[in-house]
């Protein structure tokens, strides 16, 4: 597409065509474009190859998976009930999607008008993380026809999942309403728009709220397995709150990796507006997640102390651990601050990287790898990996056609 | 401005009104749970370890009586003893089996120690205080059971078990659920019958009282034979108590038993998060709305003196 | 020993009339051999020679405790029965109860706050463990099926036997990985 539009090719950005009708719907899902060029651009991308090949093993397996059972895709582990699917799926994530909360709160709580341009970004980032983590969970979960369950049928308030059921399902809710702007833009309700505009307030409050208590859930669901996370990982006190300060710099960090995929592979669709900004509000972005990577280097630190597990740096899951905090924390930390320090934009890119593999670590750390510390370590099935994939592919399928089509990267030109 | 903020507010707080309701009923039932210590006269099992001579009579009665699927091999084969599952473990409960005996070779041990592991039937029971549909009870009897029509199959209740219990019917694409000992509560129990396992034992290894009472029991028969046991009734502080309690000739650390789980229950762990939940409910708003407010003013001053 | 042998006989009379015992010979010293059989299910009754264990063992009270009269092996009892307090019946059965865990045998225990023999065994425990534990100990024989044959009910709830479970029938999700 990029090429396409170095070409004179000029993407949908208002209601009216260049001869001043009206773009149908079909055109504007068409992306502006015959239905004939369209899937020739498709044919040609090779991202679009590699996805290809992964559907053709995945989704038959994904299949498998709801017509065998999960025993067909995973170990069927009693001892590791939680595999790749939460590890990866819910607990990884949900902190990679934090953006959202968090650009709400920054331009409408904080008025900080001037992350406009990426506040959309942050929304989507954050609606579709958290609606790919509920695939996750639906593919994890043994009977996924009862989720509702939780909600009507048989209640267990007192426990810290039903927190995550109910919290996820109502920030997705809000989420969806933070991003009815831009679809009503880009199909044309007006109205819609208004409404939200009158309560974003107290959806983006809300939305604080329920981040701050589900992102900290996912951490305390853990204590309830006090003997079985290592101790490093683990801290029955502080772990919702390591959760909760480390999703706001995976959040951060994720929008910046994704927005500077965005300005390489989908240039054709962001607006002077977005790209001129870009660099920076990466650094805005890299000043936030710094601040919270040095909350998050000191409680994880206090967590040492408090429960004195200082002895355990100096075994081997010591070692593992202090990989995780190098490379995920201390030297995303030292290349932020560096980065906003001398502005280099590009060097907040690679913290932000950095960033997100030490996230990712961590949390597969917590839930599977340093799980069960004192039996053994779990190998996930290769059909659990398969599936994984797929679903994540179809994640980032979801993500490019958003972004390909409304107004994210771009701002929508008004009808008069 | 002020005025519509507000009225915006209340608008968006509905949205979050469900959660927040929600949270409300947790912090009841976490009163409710709190520091419960399990029912007075509750039934429990003592177990002597001693006394068990690995016949697998009583893995043999619970298939029976809780129509469990036939077992891999006959339940007189000894080679079971020796099969090791991932990591030299051995075998655990199954989704086939709510009870398995395990074989100890302990050094300085004329005989091997046999041991049989099920639920123990926790007083404020793990796998009940994580489970997010409540599909899980104690009854005043003792038995922790669950309702199977309400698993969804989160599984975390197999997380949050400290002895590695439940178990989970993963071969059933249609309806997998949990899997695990109900101290034999529908056929049995309710009625003031003992489980089929302890009723099998030829041995009489396992002794069915009130709790109260095997407890008194097991220190007698601890002062009565010093030289026979090791000082210590497993389950009788564990994780807050359980209903089954073991006793020992072998350091319980020697023979599989976690010796490092401490006496709180396992939500006492999770208290410190469910506690700072209304906090955030009720805190976070004001804070929040008084940032923007702050902020929004310095934006409005800013403006004014742009002007002038 | 003269002594003892009537108490013997005399309890063995008493036997008679209270204990469950399909056949019974007799010895010189007490039953010649006893057929065991009030809690056969799932394996056919024991014929146990009564005779023959008399004579290997030390005393009476090795198994019957204080109730023929001897002062009990077991110091734990020596201290109220030191000197042996002869019972009107040495049967196991008339104070090892073969319906054990029962409500009514709790009952029985909850309602007797005197009552100091709180854990004692029923009468499959105490059969179990008296004879195995002394068969361990001098090398007697230990298997179940050394002393009373499993039945076709036996082998059912077993999965032995014509119902053992055909080779390779497992489904691979039983191990918990
Ligand atoms: S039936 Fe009794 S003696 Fe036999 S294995 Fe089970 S607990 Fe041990
Ligand atoms: S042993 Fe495990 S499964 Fe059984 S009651 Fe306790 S926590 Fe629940
Ligand atoms: S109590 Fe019942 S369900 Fe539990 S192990 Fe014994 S026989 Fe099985």
């Amino acid at each position: 597409m990029n090429s396409l539009k170095s070409q004179g090719f000029a993407p949908v950005v208002s209601d009216l065509k260049k001869d001043g009708s009206e773009w149908t719907v079909k055109e504007k899902i068409m992306l502006g474009l015959s239905p004939k060029e369209y899937w020739a651009v498709q044919l040609r991308n090779p991202f679009n190859w590699v996805l290809w090949a992964i559907y053709a093993i995945g989704v038959p397996i994904l299949v498998g998976r709801f017509i065998f059972g999960l025993g067909w895709v995973t170990h069927s582990s009693y001892d590791y009930p939680w595999g790749l699917f939460l590890g990866w799926g819910l607990f990884t994530m949900v902190p990679l999607s934090a953006s959202g909360f968090m650009m709400g709160t920054t331009v409408e709580l904080f008025g900080r008008k001037d992350f406009k341009s990426i506040e959309r970004l942050g929304l989507l980032n954050g609606l579709l993380g958290y609606l790919f983590a509920v695939v996750f969970l639906q593919v994890d979960l043994g009977q996924p026809w009862r989720l509702i369950y939780p909600m009507f049928v048989s209640l267990g308030p007192a426990a810290v999942l039903f927190l995550v059921a109910w919290h996820v399902a109502t920030y997705l809710t809000c989420q969806v309403a933070e991003l009815v702007p831009a679809f009503s833009e880009w199909m044309g309700f007006p109205k819609a728009k208004k409404f939200i505009k009158s309560i974003v307030l107290g959806l983006t409050i809300a939305g604080i709220i329920l981040s701050t208590l589900h992102q900290g859930a996912l951490g305390a669901l853990f204590t309830y397995a006090p003997g079985k996370v290592h101790p490093l990982w683990y801290s029955s006190p502080f772990q919702w709150l390591h959760f909760f300060v480390s999703a706001v710099f995976a959040g951060l960090s994720m929008l910046i990796v994704v927005s500077t995929l965005t300005k390489w592979f989908m240039r054709w669709r962001c607006d002077e507006n977005y790209l001129s900004n870009l660099s920076k509000l990466t650094l805005g972005l890299a000043k936030g997640a710094s601040m919270a990577l040095i909350t998050y280097l000191v409680i994880k630190i206090i967590g040492i102390a408090h429960d004195n597990n200082w002895a355990y740096l100096l075994t081997g899951w010591g070692a593992w651990f202090m990989f995780e905090m190098v490379v995920g924390v201390i030297l995303p930390l030292i290349f932020y601050t560096m980065a906003v320090r001398n502005s280099n934009a590009s060097l907040a890119r690679f913290a932000a990287i950095l960033a997100v593999f030490g996230i990712a670590l961590n949390r597969l750390n917590t839930a599977l790898i340093a799980f069960n510390w004192q039996l053994y370590r779990e190998i996930p099935h290769w059909r659990e990996l398969v599936i994984v994939f797929t679903v994540y592919a179809t994640y980032i399928v979801v993500y490019r056609a958003v972004l390909a089509r409304m107004p994210i990267l771009y701002t929508w030109k008004e009808k008069k | 401005m002020k005025k519509l903020n507000r009225r915006s507010f209340l608008k968006g707080g509905l949205a979050g009104g469900a959660a927040i309701a929600a949270v409300g009923t947790s912090k009841q039932a976490l009163a409710g749970t709190h520091n419960f210590g399990g029912y007075p006269d509750s039934m429990g099992v003592l177990v002597d370890l001693t006394k068990c001579v690995g016949c697998r009579t009583c893995e043999a009665a619970c298939n029976k009586e809780q129509n469990l699927p036939e077992p891999d091999k006959s339940f007189d084969d000894p080679s079971v003893f020796e099969e090791r599952r991932e990591g030299g473990l051995p075998r655990r409960t199954t989704e086939k089996a709510y009870t398995v005996v395990q074989k100890y070779d302990v050094p300085g041990r004329e005989h091997p120690l046999f041991r049989k592991v099920q639920c123990n039937h926790c007083n404020e029971p793990a796998c009940l205080t994580s489970c997010f549909v409540n599909a899980y009870k104690k009854t005043p009897e003792g038995a922790v059971i669950y309702d199977k029509t309400v698993c969804v199959g989160c599984r975390t209740c197999m997380v949050a078990c400290p002895f590695y219990i439940p178990a989970y019917s993963y071969s059933s694409p249609t309806n997998p659920v949990i899997k695990k000992c109900i101290m034999c509560y529908d056929t049995r129990l309710k009625f003031g019958r003992p489980p089929a396992c302890v009723e099998a034992c030829p041995q009489e290894v396992m002794t069915f009282g009130k709790r109260k009472d095997l407890l008194k029991l097991a220190h007698q028969r601890i002062s009565d034979k010093p030289d026979a046991y090791v000082d210590h009734v497993y389950g009788e502080n564990e994780v807050g108590g359980t209903a089954w309690m073991y006793l020992s000739d072998v350091p319980f650390d020697k023979i599989g038993y976690d010796t490092h789980l401490g006496t709180q229950p396992i939500i006492s762990y999770v208290k410190e998060f469910l506690g700072m939940v209304p906090m955030v409910l009720t805190i976070w708003p004001a804070l929040f709305t008084g940032f923007h407010l702050l902020s929004n003013r310095k934006d409005a001053a800013k403006n004014e003196e742009n002007k002038s | 020993m003269g002594g003892r042998k009537k108490t013997l006989l005399g309890m063995a009379a008493l036997m008679l009339l209270t204990a469950p015992l399909a056949a019974q010979s007799w010895a010189a010293e007490g039953p010649g051999t006893v057929e065991l059989g009030s809690l056969a299910n799932y394996y056919s009754a024991v014929t146990f020679d009564h005779a023959m264990h008399t004579g290997v063992a030390a005393s009476c009270a090795e198994c019957h405790h204080h109730t023929t009269g001897l002062a009990p092996t077991d110091p734990n009892c020596a201290r109220c029965h030191k000197a042996g307090d002869k019972a009107n019946s040495v049967a196991c059965k008339s104070c090892h109860s073969d319906k054990r865990f029962s409500a009514e045998d709790l009952a029985k225990i909850e309602g007797n706050p005197q009552l100091h023999h709180k854990g004692k065994l029923g009468l499959k425990g105490a059969y179990h463990q008296k004879c195995l534990g002394c068969h361990t100990a001098m090398g007697g024989p230990t298997g179940c099926q050394d002393c009373h044959t499993r039945n076709d009910k036996g082998d059912a709830i077993f999965h032995s036997g014509k119902y053992a479970p055909a080779p390779g029938a497992s489904d691979g999700h039983g191990g918990g990985h």
